[in-house]
């Protein structure tokens, strides 16, 4: 069963001022429409025994079975994280753009709103950076810091020239503690250069999860006749003809994903392609699915 | 249809405002505003021409501009369509309209024959395909071969062709020639004309427009000499001698490269018979007058003849004239009943006196003017009597009749007037103490008053008047003279086909001298002539001309010189007579039988025999080379047949339009359009 629409849809959501509101609204919305069965349940929870391996913790050893069987038995639990999970959301000018209701900035906002919100309620701890060349603002992870977030996502501007890799690779140095990290990005950046900043995350042991936003435009290329192309974040300007490149440009935007989805696989990271016109159950389900993988601990 | 013009084809420079669309459409791109977009990496990986982005991308676009452009164009030039024209398959490879003139001149024995030899070998020069029309022209221009193809039609024109006894009007060839060409509507086309350039056949050439595609070429038919005498004109009197009369004739004989010291035989013929001979010496060069000794002459109108030996122009060897009958106009003179003979002693004088025509003078009583009595009179003159009553007088006036009133001191003192008169008289004015009052203001363009133009009016002024009529001027009355102290003078008022005169200055000797003032004759004279209307009539005229039957010929019939009879055609007033040939026309009332009506004398132009030779180039002097002659030359055409041709205008001005918001749909239907329309794709439903 599927979330109620309405509560998603990106143009209903732009009509919506307060993030926390906005928030609240897809939260409840969306939870509305799960099965109970599908919520993960996220206290200590007994798992299974297994026998004891050297190197377990003696401390988690059974005592009790111990004296009925002589045997060793390590307990297993569903673990209960309090995972800290950081959203990085790209507020470069590339991100300032849109042909339907939303920009994809916005569109990111919401998103980020949603999923902080989704997450203070699961009882993790929820942090926030913004970036374009550089950070530009950062909210340490923290189970009070959802409003904090919700007010910076608030007054964040779009602008100046993205560079994502090297961004990635300070957000990792960000926390000692392992995490979730949620990047929301157009990921204009070469898919090596992505999964160079992503490794290093992975290497710091971060979850990481890589929304693509995109705008319809950007991934049909519309329009018909000459017309003069200019770059959002460098200015640049090129006199083209969008039907006559239509097709090459799409080969390249689809080779540029498959390839972000590839190499981000490869990293054990997860890769999910949006686009604006996309209501946010998508976005809220792969997170989860993610997040439920993520708390399993063995 | 014919082809297309234009009417200020001017603006037709507008059309390399065609360049303009294509540059705005290479620069358009480059001003237009971009489009933002968030990354180019991917576009700039993608190899564009230079070349590409250069050139005309939008060709429907850039079709529409320049469309419009040349519609706006086109339709500020005004094009209209021309007139129907022949298929271009039936243009023949030349056009050739031979004008050879015949005029009087071209009889010379040493032209006329080279003159044939010339147009024979115009045709002769054409190959086969080409056209010829042939034009015959003098003063008149005739088509005898339409264009054609068959050159022996042509010869034969020319073989037919005989000299004229009439003038030269080499614009009356030219204009025939031009409307031959529009009407076959071929392009370009050669005019050949065959004459002997005599000068005086230029006359009117300047402001004729000729299109350019008409080229003309002279082929002048002018011998080293051309020796000729010629009657130039002639002076005819009439004078009495006892019973009967004596014609005196004096003849003017222009000569021209003749022999010197050769002598020459004039002839006078009256009524068909030579009357008189002269002989006399003739120079090389110059004019001479002949007089002949009188001639008795038969009472009536009589025809003569003078004329010379032939020589090799005999057209102009002889005048033929008319001397009319002595004829004498009556004048019925009704005086006051007191009025004493000598009142009118000068008057009844004055009017005997002078000839061609006499007057003769009956004394009336006011109530003897009965239609009898005025029947056949010319001038009713009412010396200080007041206008006697009854229809009769007043019928006859209407008919033609004239009608002069003297007021004198009688008419003064009863202070009244007619109806039929041009005022009122109130009363007299008295000069006597101002030593007579004169004449002021005087209209000489009057005929009345035409013998005082040429410095005679000195004379009219010394008339003195001590005491005249003071006349009110009715409405519709002409003022034809004042006194000095503004009083009209002489009124005119016409009346039916009739005239009434009426006269404040005193015509006897008592109330001024006007009687025994030299301008007295003349002007009592041309008084009486113009109250009856009479016009002398021309002893002869010029071949060419028009002369009119009078109105008293209700069914004329014309015996031309030769030998042919007309019946001239026309409305219900005067019948007009042409005179293509010199001679004698004889001019019938009902038919051709009895003494004629009317003869009129024809001669041809005096002009005719000045052989003077023009220069070729003469011939297109003050020719005008004009397109628009196309327009006019095809007759006169319907305004809405004109402006159905011009209105192609208003549907070019339409369809511009109409491009116009083509042009605006297709430019607005880039990127910005297309990239708005965007649906947002239906959500992914990947978990459920």
């Amino acid at each position: 069963m599927t979330a109620p629409a309405g509560f998603l849809d990106p143009a209903l959501l732009a009509r919506i001022g307060d993030l926390s509101l906005l928030a609240r609204n897809v939260v409840d919305g969306f939870m509305h429409g799960l099965h109970r069965s599908r919520r993960v349940g996220l206290s200590l929870d007994f798992a299974e025994h297994r026998s004891y391996q050297p190197g377990d913790d003696i401390r988690r050893i059974d005592w009790r079975v111990y004296g009925r069987t002589d045997r060793y038995y390590v307990k297993e639990y569903e673990a209960d994280t309090n995972a800290a999970v950081t959203f990085a959301l790209d507020a470069s000018a590339s991100m300032d753009f849109g042909t339907g209701p939303v920009t994809k900035f916005d569109y990111g906002r919401f998103l980020v709103a949603s999923l902080a919100w989704l997450s203070q309620h699961q009882g993790d701890r929820v942090g926030l950076a913004t970036f374009s060349g550089d950070l530009l603002e950062v909210v340490p992870p923290s189970t009070r810091h959802l409003r904090l977030i919700l007010h910076t996502l608030g007054r964040a501007k779009a602008a100046g020239a993205g560079r994502l890799t090297p961004v990635l690779e300070r957000a990792a140095r960000l926390s000692t503690r392992a995490g979730i990290v949620v990047v929301v990005s157009d990921c204009y950046e070469d898919p090596a250069q992505v999964q160079h900043g992503v490794g290093a995350l992975r290497a710091r042991g971060h979850d990481v999860i890589l929304f693509h936003v995109l705008d319809p435009a950007e991934r049909d290329l519309p329009g018909e006749g000459a017309a003069t192309f200019e770059d959002a974040e460098s200015g640049e300007r090129l006199p083209l003809r969008p039907e006559v490149l239509r097709e090459r440009y799409l080969v390249q935007m689809n080779a540029h994903r498959a390839e972000l989805s590839r190499r981000l696989g490869a990293d054990g990271a997860d890769y999910v392609p949006l686009t604006t016109d996309q209501p946010l159950d998508h976005a809220l389900y792969s997170y989860l699915e993610r997040r439920v993988a993520a708390s399993r601990v063995r | 249809m014919g082809g297309l013009g234009f009417l200020v084809p001017a603006f037709l420079a507008g059309l390399a405002a065609l360049a303009l669309p294509v540059l705005f459409h290479l620069r358009h791109r480059e001003r237009d505003r971009p489009h933002r977009f968030p990354s180019l990496m991917f576009l700039r990986r993608i190899p564009i021409r230079t070349a590409q982005r250069r050139r005309i991308t939008d060709w429907l676009l850039l079709l529409l501009r320049a469309g419009v452009v040349a519609l706006l164009v086109a339709a500020f030039a005004r094009p209209f369509l021309g007139r129907a024209a022949a298929p271009m398959s039936a243009v023949p490879s030349r056009t050739v309209v031979l004008l050879l003139d015949r005029s009087l001149s071209m009889g010379h024995a040493a032209v006329w024959a080279v003159a044939l030899d010339s147009a024979r070998r115009v045709v002769a020069s054409l190959g086969v395909g080409d056209r010829i029309a042939v034009v015959l022209f003098d003063d008149e221009a005739e088509v005898t071969q339409p264009l054609t193809g068959d050159h022996g039609l042509a010869a034969a024109a020319i073989a037919g062709a005989r000299p004229s006894t009439r003038g030269t009007r080499y614009v009356a060839a030219l204009r025939a020639a031009r409307r031959i060409v529009a009407e076959a509507s071929v392009g370009a086309a050669e005019v050949v004309v065959v004459t002997d350039l005599q000068r005086t056949g230029l006359e009117g050439l300047a402001g004729l427009e000729l299109p350019p595609e008409l080229n003309v070429r002279a082929v002048p038919v002018v011998p080293a000499r051309r020796p000729d005498a010629a009657l130039a004109g002639a002076e005819v009197q009439r004078v009495p001698d006892g019973d009967r009369s004596r014609l005196l004739v004096t003849a003017r004989v222009t000569l021209r490269d003749r022999p010197g010291g050769s002598r020459g035989r004039l002839s006078l013929m009256v009524n068909g018979r030579v009357a008189t001979t002269r002989e006399v010496a003739l120079p090389a060069d110059g004019a001479v007058s002949v007089a002949f000794e009188g001639v008795p002459l038969p009472q009536g109108r009589a025809t003569a003849t003078v004329f010379l030996e032939p020589d090799a122009l005999p057209g102009n060897d002889s005048l033929r004239f008319v001397v009319p009958a002595e004829e004498a106009l009556r004048v019925l003179l009704v005086a006051a009943a007191a009025a004493l003979p000598e009142e009118t002693l000068f008057l009844e004088r004055a009017l005997g006196i002078g000839r061609a025509p006499s007057f003769a003078v009956e004394r009336r009583s006011a109530g003897s003017l009965d239609a009898r009595a005025l029947r056949g009179a010319a001038v009713v003159l009412l010396f200080d009597s007041p206008v006697p009553g009854g229809a009769a007088l007043d019928g006859w006036i209407r008919d033609g009749g004239g009608l002069i009133v003297a007021a004198g001191r009688r008419l003064a003192s009863r202070s009244g007037g007619s109806a039929l008169l041009p005022g009122t008289v109130r009363g007299a004015v008295e000069r006597i103490n101002d030593r007579g009052g004169a004449f002021g203001e005087v209209s000489l363009d009057h005929p009345v008053f035409t013998p005082f133009r040429e410095g005679g009016a000195a004379a009219l002024g010394a008339a003195r008047f001590l005491r005249y009529a003071r006349i009110t001027a009715d409405s519709g009355a002409e003022i034809l003279a004042r006194f000095d102290d503004g009083n009209p003078a002489l009124l005119e008022r016409a009346a039916g086909a009739g005239r009434v005169l009426l006269l404040a200055a005193p015509l006897d000797a008592v109330s001024g001298d006007f009687p025994l003032q030299p301008a007295f004759l003349p002007f009592l004279r041309r008084l009486a002539l113009h109250a009856v209307g009479y016009e002398p009539s021309p002893l002869w005229r010029t071949t060419g001309e028009t002369a009119f039957a009078p109105r008293s010929l209700g069914n004329p019939v014309v015996a031309t010189p030769t030998g042919a009879l007309v019946r001239p055609a026309g409305d219900s007033g005067a019948r007009p007579v042409a005179l293509p040939d010199a001679g004698f026309y004889d001019v019938y009332e009902g038919r051709a039988a009895g003494e004629p009506a009317l003869v009129l004398a024809a001669n041809p132009p005096t002009a005719e025999s000045d052989l003077t030779v023009a220069d070729p180039r003469e011939l297109l002097l003050g020719v005008r080379r004009s397109d628009s002659t196309r327009v006019e030359r095809t007759g006169p055409e319907a305004p809405a047949d004109r402006e159905g041709r011009q209105r192609l205008w208003r549907l070019l001005l339409a369809a511009a339009g109409l491009l116009l918001v083509v042009e605006a749909f297709v430019a607005n239907r880039g990127w910005r359009a297309t990239a708005s329309d965007v649906v947002p794709a239906p959500p992914e439903r990947s978990l459920s």
